[in-house]
């Protein structure tokens, strides 16, 4: 595909904050990234504001073993600010649109990615995931999405959103790519140590012979994932899976556990951003120094952004720690422990990725913050725990896709990737309608 | 949480908040943190875990080297004579 016929897709879709100028010669495929990776050759915002005019003097490891193996960065993909949102609709630089319906949401916060991966031919997106954020917009568009192993790819060169629980992960709308390039982003990093307990990304990958199916999690789903779920559950069993219906009654408590945590770990992360070094930085310097913080902050953060840094200040306030944040750190093991269990038993869990399909931006417009926040009760258990999750497309209602969410053991991402390109073989996929 | 409690978090973080956005915040925040009053149920397991996973220190010999040459971290900053410009601290 001709580069400026990226932009003009774009201006359909809106996946795109930046795209490149080049023409791709030589390269041996094509690829974008989500914009709170940074890359020397593009502006990099992380949907921000505040970021706006900020170039890296570096690439993140992820997007650099990309081109060294031979990847051509083609843009920089569209996201909620700082990866704060359900729906991508919380971005300083416009809303992504779903390739199925352009007036509903592709899902986030790695919107962008998910919508260039269903929309360009031959193309894979890295996405990042926090709390759900490659799964979500996986499943809303219809395409494959991988988040792996908490400290599987370096986090060298991403954009802070909670430091436990961000992960680089890959979409496409093809199996095969997850379990081509997974493996060349994953590996030990100097620059980021949590990356540097893993074991080695296994040559051959184990199947799955056993999942768990956990019933607080088919509670509260739409009808119509409900049955596309249950029509998944028999597809499985042909294959000669075992299904086993399981409780995981800690589930409920990740939610607040992940938000405590995640808002916690953004409101000290984003005190970095003050109008000094990075992206805006026009103010008025005969200001005292707290009012000159102040002002850029007030001005340039979004809503979400600002929700998000109260709960987090608040969560860790003294007087209200113990309750909240130390609270959540306990919550966070005992899901973990409850993984374990399971995992002793079973290869995988499988639930339904989301509990509705995309929903349009005038339903979204409605839903308070609490209800957006409930919305990834499928999301967060997985990445809480820091385990590999994957999204498969598994249907379609009303002509918008549907995702089939599976999750493994720590470092057991090869379960997932063959079970994906299992799943290919007998999934007859809608592509959306390209429009230009 | 109330107001107080609102303004308060609000001027930890360097965040200057108009009547409407106090009002919407302590809506939201009062909605959300009741929703979380669940966790009360739940003891949590003793440890305590600042990751999910254990976590390897890795030091590198502590020997000065450039990483990233600081005329390219500098290049697009507000700088004067090569230090950041900020305001005063007075």
């Amino acid at each position: 595909m001709k580069i400026q016929d990226l932009k003009t897709i774009n201006e359909r879709y809106e996946m795109f904050t930046s795209c490149s100028d080049a023409t791709e010669t030589g390269c041996e495929f094509v690829f974008s990234a989500k914009d709170n990776l940074t890359s020397y050759d593009f502006e990099t915002c992380a949907g921000s504001r505040i970021l706006e005019g900020y170039r890296p003097p570096f690439d993140a490891t992820a997007i650099s073993k990309m081109r060294e193996a031979g990847g051509f960065l083609a843009g920089k993909t569209n996201m909620d600010e700082f990866g704060f949102g359900t729906f991508s609709a919380n971005s300083g630089f416009g809303i992504p649109k779903n390739p199925y319906d352009l007036n509903r949401s592709c899902g986030g916060s790695s919107g962008g990615s998910a919508c260039a991966a269903a929309v360009l031919e031959d193309h894979v997106s890295l996405g990042v995931s926090t709390g759900g954020s490659i799964v979500c917009p996986a499943s809303f568009c219809g395409v494959y999405g991988i988040a792996p192993t908490y400290g599987r790819v370096s986090r060298y060169g991403l954009i802070d959103y909670g430091n436990s629980l961000d992960k680089v992960g890959v979409l496409s709308a093809k199996a095969e790519d997850l379990a081509k390039y997974l493996p060349i982003i994953s590996g030990k990093d100097q620059r980021d140590p949590t990356s540097c307990v893993q074991p080695d990304f296994p040559k051959e990958f184990s199947k799955i012979k056993s999942v768990a199916v956990v019933n607080e999690a088919i509670e509260g789903i739409s009808k119509d994932v409900k049955q596309n779920f249950d029509e998944s559950v028999e597809k499985i069993r042909s294959m000669g899976i075992d299904v086993e219906f399981v409780s995981m009654p800690v589930l409920k408590y990740a939610m607040p556990a992940y938000y405590i945590l995640a808002t916690s770990e953004a409101s000290t992360n984003l005190a970095r951003y003050c109008g000094m070094r990075y992206g805006q930085q026009d103010g008025d310097l005969t200001l005292k120094f707290d009012d000159y913080f102040t002002s850029f902050r007030s001005q340039y953060f979004g809503d979400e952004a600002k929700r998000r840094i109260l709960l987090g200040t608040f969560t860790r306030m003294v007087g209200y720690a113990d309750r909240y944040y130390n609270k959540a750190l306990r919550v966070r093991q005992s899901i973990i422990s409850e993984y374990k269990k399971v995992f002793a038993d079973h290869d995988a869990v499988m639930t339904p990725t989301m509990p509705f399909i995309s929903p349009r931006f005038d339903e979204i417009q409605a839903m308070s913050s609490l209800d957006i926040y409930k919305a990834d009760f499928l999301t967060i258990p997985p990445n809480i725990t820091g385990m590999p999750h994957m999204s498969v497309p598994s249907g379609y209602s009303d002509g918008m896709p549907i995702g089939l969410m599976f999750t493994s053991d720590h470092w057991n991402e090869d379960y997932l990737l063959s079970m994906a390109m299992e799943w290919e073989k007998s999934f007859d996929m809608i592509k959306p309608e390209v429009k230009v | 949480m109330d107001r107080d409690i609102v303004e308060k978090a609000a001027r930890i973080a360097h965040l200057d908040l108009t009547e409407e956005e106090l009002e919407r915040y302590e809506k939201d925040l009062t909605e959300i943190l009741d929703y979380f009053q669940m966790l009360d149920e739940i003891p949590g397991e003793d440890a305590i875990g600042f990751n999910p996973l254990i976590v390897a220190d890795v030091l590198r010999e502590d020997e000065p080297r450039t990483d990233i040459k600081p005329d390219l971290l500098l290049k697009d900053m507000k700088t004067y004579d090569d230090y950041v410009r900020g305001p005063e601290l007075s």
